[in-house]
């Protein structure tokens, strides 16, 4: 509710009345706000009745006892692993650090574990960035363009249907028939005279490249759908009034569309990050053993039975992680503005 | 609240009334195009595996396409055996049923514990937002470890893990952060005031949550069961290590490692997607037909209080008395 910013043309007095109306106007506005913006004002009333802490409780804890039960304790349980020692069959309850120093010694890029750990986090930000920037455009097509709802759920679904095949059949579709030597993509190429089945112009067959496509193409809807979601709530009329007001398309989207979009930006970009830093089983069916990631180094630890290296692999990536979410959320109070 | 806003003409009340000259909406195709080759995006690996599923007998797991244009390796996903080649079909069939059940268990265990979670975040409580990082905290812990985790801790305190009492727990838990932030974005658009008049037309707590709160939140929950059910559908990371049976992706990669990848997998993999789109189209008409029904929510809560007829009567009445 900024207060009005119309050039103060000095003597004119019929100037000054209507201004005058216009400050009365806002004068009730305050008095008397309209329900709709009481609404977004106090979304969550906090402490709203006193007495509830008993109901709060009765529906929370459910919940918090399957959580405490099968994520807390399992990880209690790895983050004490992560501190005992090797033996040839696991590992027995002899405290040590010699499982986190072996990976923060040298610390730096001749280190597997981090060299690892920043070629995921390459093929993250790659994600999440093009996961963004071809994904977007969908959420706001099915979103702003098509007007019925039961033609928004049907398209989402469309899109959505692949996912249901599991991904690991998806993969070795991506990884032979799609991207591989004698793929469609190299075919397709070699047929239009650019390329050849033996020395393929772009390096597909099972390559980084295929592997961080292939993230695009597995978890582009985890981007979409959270903004769909919230570009679908964005108040129309306020788009309105921003045209009414004279705003182009770009300045409405900047200054209306994208700060309610926000947060469906942020959980995207979290799902993403998340998902794709701890990826293995796309990176194994794709890269066919030729490529790695820090999934596939903590994974081969742990096949190789040293249950205490894995696990303090897999605290540090989850380190990361935390530290990566938190500087995400940075950017919007997910609690309050989703 | 209460308080009657005093008429005044304001100037927003003031409507302009001007002839909408329509133009063509460019934005809208393009972005119509966008979305197309979006989907061919998507579908290009799943078009490649339909097309390959048709070959004849010497099909490999890549073009070119080995003719002769046939049925067999869709058979083979139904039939133990096609002509003289032993298929996987049992084996896929028995790991597919277990996937289903296990997928739509954790679909409403996720709905579950995302729904009555959130209701617990409709108030502000002692510790909350710790609470709040501890659900997240599912989203970040990574698959494997989770499962790997679970495989020690279970094997530590003397459990035997299996598919329903522990990968039951792995996987749902890992659905609850998507479906709680899915429940939070409803609450927070949802109008607390709408309660608050049921109870004040004397709707106790339980008939509020039943016939107010529920069905206002029903689309929500619906997404929840979804998360849960494709997440699990899709899960390998936290399965693997806590399953004596196979589900349908371990059964897949299981497969893959011993090199017995055939069109048989595309054939799955295209009959897959068929299925559960119509399951899904399904489920979006019964919610959309249950909706249709509850559009007369008022001759309900007549027919509940054994009231049929008496509030027009009593409208009648008033008309009467005036």
């Amino acid at each position: 509710m900024s207060s009005s910013s119309s050039p103060d043309h000095g003597g004119d007095s019929a100037h000054r009345l209507a201004l005058e109306e216009v400050e009365e106007a806002e004068a009730l506005l305050e008095q008397h706000p309209p329900k709709t913006e009481r609404a977004l004002g106090d979304a969550r009333p906090g402490g709203r009745r006193g007495g509830g802490g008993l109901v709060t409780l009765a529906w929370g804890l459910p919940g918090f006892v399957w959580l405490g039960f099968y994520l807390i304790a399992p990880l209690v349980f790895i983050v004490l692993v992560s501190f005992w020692t090797r033996t040839d069959t696991g590992f027995v309850k002899h405290w040590t650090l010699h499982n986190y120093g072996v990976l923060l010694h040298p610390f730096d890029l001749g280190n597997a574990y981090w060299s690892n750990m920043l070629r995921s986090f390459y093929t993250s930000l790659i994600a999440v960035a093009a996961c963004l920037v071809f994904g977007f455009p969908v959420a706001y097509f099915l979103a702003m363009k098509v007007q019925k709802l039961q033609n928004q759920i049907a398209l989402f679904i469309l899109a959505l249907a692949p996912f249901w095949t599991s991904f690991v059949t998806r993969s070795v579709a991506w990884a032979y028939p799609l991207m591989g030597r004698e793929g469609a993509l190299n075919r397709f190429l070699t047929d239009i005279g650019i390329s050849s089945i033996d020395h393929p112009l772009l390096d597909t067959q099972f390559s980084l490249l295929s592997v961080r496509l292939a993230m695009i193409q597995l978890y582009i809807l985890f981007m979409v759908t959270p903004i769909f979601f919230l570009l679908a709530q964005v108040d129309r009329h306020a788009i309105e009034a921003a045209r009414d007001l004279g705003g182009n398309w770009l300045r409405t989207f900047r200054e209306v569309i994208l700060p309610q979009t926000m947060p469906g930006i942020v959980i995207g970009s979290i799902f993403i990050f998340v998902l794709t830093m701890s990826e293995y089983g796309t990176v194994q069916v794709i890269g066919q053993g030729a490529q790695s990631s820090v999934g596939t180094y903590i994974q081969n630890q742990v096949l190789g039975i040293q249950y205490p290296q894995g696990a303090a692999s897999a605290v540090l990536l989850v380190v990361v992680l935390i530290l990566g979410v938190f500087g995400i959320t940075r950017f919007a109070n997910l609690r309050e503005e989703i | 609240m209460t308080a009657i806003a005093p008429s005044v003409e304001r100037t927003q009340d003031v409507v302009i009334r001007r002839k909408v000259k329509r133009r063509p909406d460019y934005a809208k195709w393009g972005l119509a195009t966008y979305f197309v080759v979006f989907l061919i995006f998507l579908y290009a690996p799943m078009i490649l595996m339909g097309i390959l599923s048709f070959q004849g007998y010497y099909g490999g797991v890549t073009f070119p396409f080995r003719g002769p244009v046939s049925l067999n390796w869709w058979r083979s996903i139904f039939e133990s055996q096609v002509g003289n080649v032993f298929t996987h079909a049992d084996e896929i069939s028995a790991a597919g049923q277990r996937s289903l059940w296990l997928s739509l268990a954790a679909g409403g265990v996720t709905a579950f514990f995302a729904f009555t979670l959130s209701m617990a975040f409709r108030r502000r409580f002692r510790g909350d937002s710790f609470a709040f990082y501890v659900i997240m905290l599912a989203l970040m812990t990574p698959g494997f470890l989770l499962g790997l985790g679970t495989q020690l801790f279970w094997k530590a305190i003397g459990l035997q893990t299996d598919m329903w009492a522990s990968a039951l727990g792995a996987n749902s838990v890992w659905g609850i952060p998507f479906g709680f932030l899915v429940m939070l974005a409803v609450w927070n658009r949802y109008d607390d005031h709408i309660e608050e008049a049921a109870r004040d037309l004397g709707a106790n707590q339980v008939t509020t949550f039943r016939e107010v709160t529920l069905p206002l939140v029903w689309t929500g929950i619906f997404g929840c069961v979804l998360f849960g059910f494709t997440l699990t559908w899709n899960d390998f990371d936290r399965t693997v290590l806590l399953v004596l049976d196979n589900t349908l992706p371990l059964e897949i990669v299981g497969l893959i490692q011993a090199s017995a990848i055939r069109p048989d997998l595309y054939a799955l993999g295209t009959a897959t997607t068929l299925v559960t789109l119509v399951l899904i189209l399904g489920a979006l008409a019964v919610v959309t037909i249950r909706l249709r029904l509850r559009g007369r929510r008022v001759e309900r809560v007549e027919e509940e209080l054994g009231l049929v007829g008496a509030i027009d009567a009593e409208a009648a009445a008033a008309a009467r008395a005036e």
